[in-house]
């Protein structure tokens, strides 16, 4: 039964790291400029986060350590400084797209400006972190996430057509915009895989006293958690493709995002999108303010714990604070949130081969993980996974500035 | 629990742990003693950021130094392990006979503690 109840952290790390801001923003525009064409994408991030996520849960099942830690350990300090201070930059600039969505979406429910939002939910957020311990974060988080199921219900009371929805599935050249086409394509992988999912991912399960006997645990909380957050997304462009693109609507802007559930909830369906859109924030600002406490933690070896009382773990409790400070002044001096957004995708999408390499070599390490080490399959897989993460890295900022708008 | 012990990849930036386990930083350098002809033997461990930003270069630990003349919270810019207090050697963590708290890792984790973050309310759960 406890070991069933670890589902919450794949749940959790799902709501949060997959199905955030950044998918809203990628899928809904997919959705709404390529109807069901770019699919694909959905599903080929969805097979590859799997794939890194069983990996770094069972990495952190066999040896008790989280990425961070570990790689800070392996491949020594000189190796970690630039891709833990990239890190850094992009943990700020997420937690900020995260604080934008939670502000917009209070905006849609009230009609103020966002600006009026920002410090008050970043203190909110950190009042949250400051009292909370792992698992009330987890099991709350991911409970309210269920909410975001209604992109599912209403994916599927607007019947869509099955074979195109099928046909998306498989990749294909686009009749117009190429460059637009491909800048979503590479911002859904780019919003899925996000890095700090899977420094998150096995800082918690050490959180959760994850042992060797949790490594099938880990594999069908990855399948489960993850498999969640791709079924909402599809959902989302499938909606999108229904509602939003033949009436033209291209979004540009969260507004008209917003509109696509009143055609299935016609009485709330535009508070029914904030509410969703604020839960499914609210989760990934917990886990990329977390994300970034755990690896400045295990960077430095300092004590951490989300269970400990911030007098035990000072400095851990003040980066957490501190990123959520700075976050919040994206929003406080009036940043567009989809431009932050599509923004931060892109150069998350760049820095992917620093977190995909560390950890093939990570999880070839036998006289770590002994039997635990990846297997034949799992190699050619995140080999397949490296290449694939050069080409996003080389390819995402050009495509940004030709197709990003 | 290793059959050899590589240096560089078993013990430096290896988490360090003190008697109880609470977390006390990492091996952020490894110093050892030359002696005439006898063999060569790690003489001690360092600890500390003016460590790390040597192993970066010169330069970055001249400038480190240099801010640690303004802000220094910590009452020695390395804090030096003697082997001697070395307990144990796990694959997990390397544990010390020291306690974390009156070392100078906890300088600033102690700092921050009684001037920050014990000022926050809710900070300790029993309050």
């Amino acid at each position: 039964m406890k070991k069933a109840m670890t589902l919450a952290l794949g749940i959790l790390t799902a709501v949060g790291g997959f199905f955030d801001i950044g998918n809203i923003a990628t899928c809904v525009q997919a959705g709404a400029r390529f109807r069901y064409q770019l699919i694909w994408s959905m599903v080929l991030a969805t097979i590859v986060v799997i794939l890194l996520i069983e990996m770094s849960g069972r990495f952190a099942c066999a040896t008790k350590k989280a990425l961070p830690d570990a790689i800070r350990e392996h491949f020594g300090f000189g190796f970690w400084l630039v891709p833990f201070l990239i890190l850094t930059v992009i943990h700020i600039l997420v937690l900020g797209a995260e604080i934008g969505g939670i502000c917009f979406a209070l905006h849609l429910l009230t009609g103020y400006p966002l600006q009026v939002f920002a410090l008050p939910v970043a203190v909110l957020l950190w009042v949250f972190l400051w009292r909370a311990t792992f698992s009330a974060i987890e099991n709350s988080t991911s409970v309210l996430g269920l909410i975001t199921l209604c992109f599912v219900v209403a994916a599927i009371w607007l019947h869509p057509p099955t074979h195109e929805v099928l046909q998306g599935a498989l990749p294909s050249m686009p009749a117009t915009n190429p460059e637009n086409y491909w800048f979503i394509a590479v911002s859904i992988i780019g919003a899925v895989i996000a890095p700090f999912l899977f420094y998150f991912y096995s800082s918690g399960a050490v959180e959760d006293n994850w042992d060797r006997s949790y490594i099938p645990v880990n594999r069908a909380v990855a399948v489960i958690g993850m498999g969640f957050g791709s079924v909402i997304s599809i959902a989302a462009i499938i909606v999108a493709a229904v509602v939003l693109a033949p009436r033209g609507i291209r979004v540009d802007d969260y507004h008209q995002a917003a509109l696509m559930l009143i055609q299935v909830f016609p009485y709330w369906g535009y508070e029914l999108f904030a509410v969703s859109m604020a839960i499914a924030c609210v989760g990934a600002a917990i886990e990329v303010a977390l994300s970034m406490a755990y690896t400045f933690a295990q960077t430095f070896g300092w004590n951490w714990g989300e269970d400990l009382d911030p007098a035990e773990d000072a400095r851990f409790s003040l980066v957490y604070t501190l990123a959520l400070l700075g976050a919040s002044l994206f929003m406080l001096v009036g940043v567009d949130p989809l431009k932050l957004t599509l923004l931060t995708m892109a150069i998350s999408a760049a820095v992917l081969p620093f977190v995909a390499i560390p950890m093939l070599l990570l999880m070839n390490d036998r006289k770590l993980l002994r039997d635990a080490a990846n297997g034949v399959f799992s190699n050619v897989a995140t080999a397949a996974i490296v290449v694939l993460t050069i080409v996003l890295a080389v390819v995402s900022i050009p495509l940004m500035v030709v197709g990003g708008s | 629990m290793f059959e050899e012990l590589d240096m560089v990849r078993d013990l430096l930036d290896k988490q360090l742990v003190d008697a109880d386990g609470t977390k006390m930083g990492r091996i952020d350098g490894i110093v050892l003693a030359l002696d005439g002809d006898k063999q060569p033997r790690i003489d001690h461990l360092e600890l500390g950021f003016a460590v790390l930003a040597r192993r970066l270069h010169p330069r970055a630990e001249q400038w480190l130094l240099a801010l640690r003349r303004r802000w220094s919270v910590r009452k020695s810019a390395r804090q030096i392990v003697p082997v001697s207090k070395v307990m144990d050697i796990t694959e997990e963590h390397i544990q010390l006979d020291l306690n974390a708290l009156e070392t100078p890792a906890f300088d600033w984790e102690r700092w921050l503690r009684d001037h920050i973050v014990s000022k926050i309310p809710g900070s300790r759960s029993e309050q």
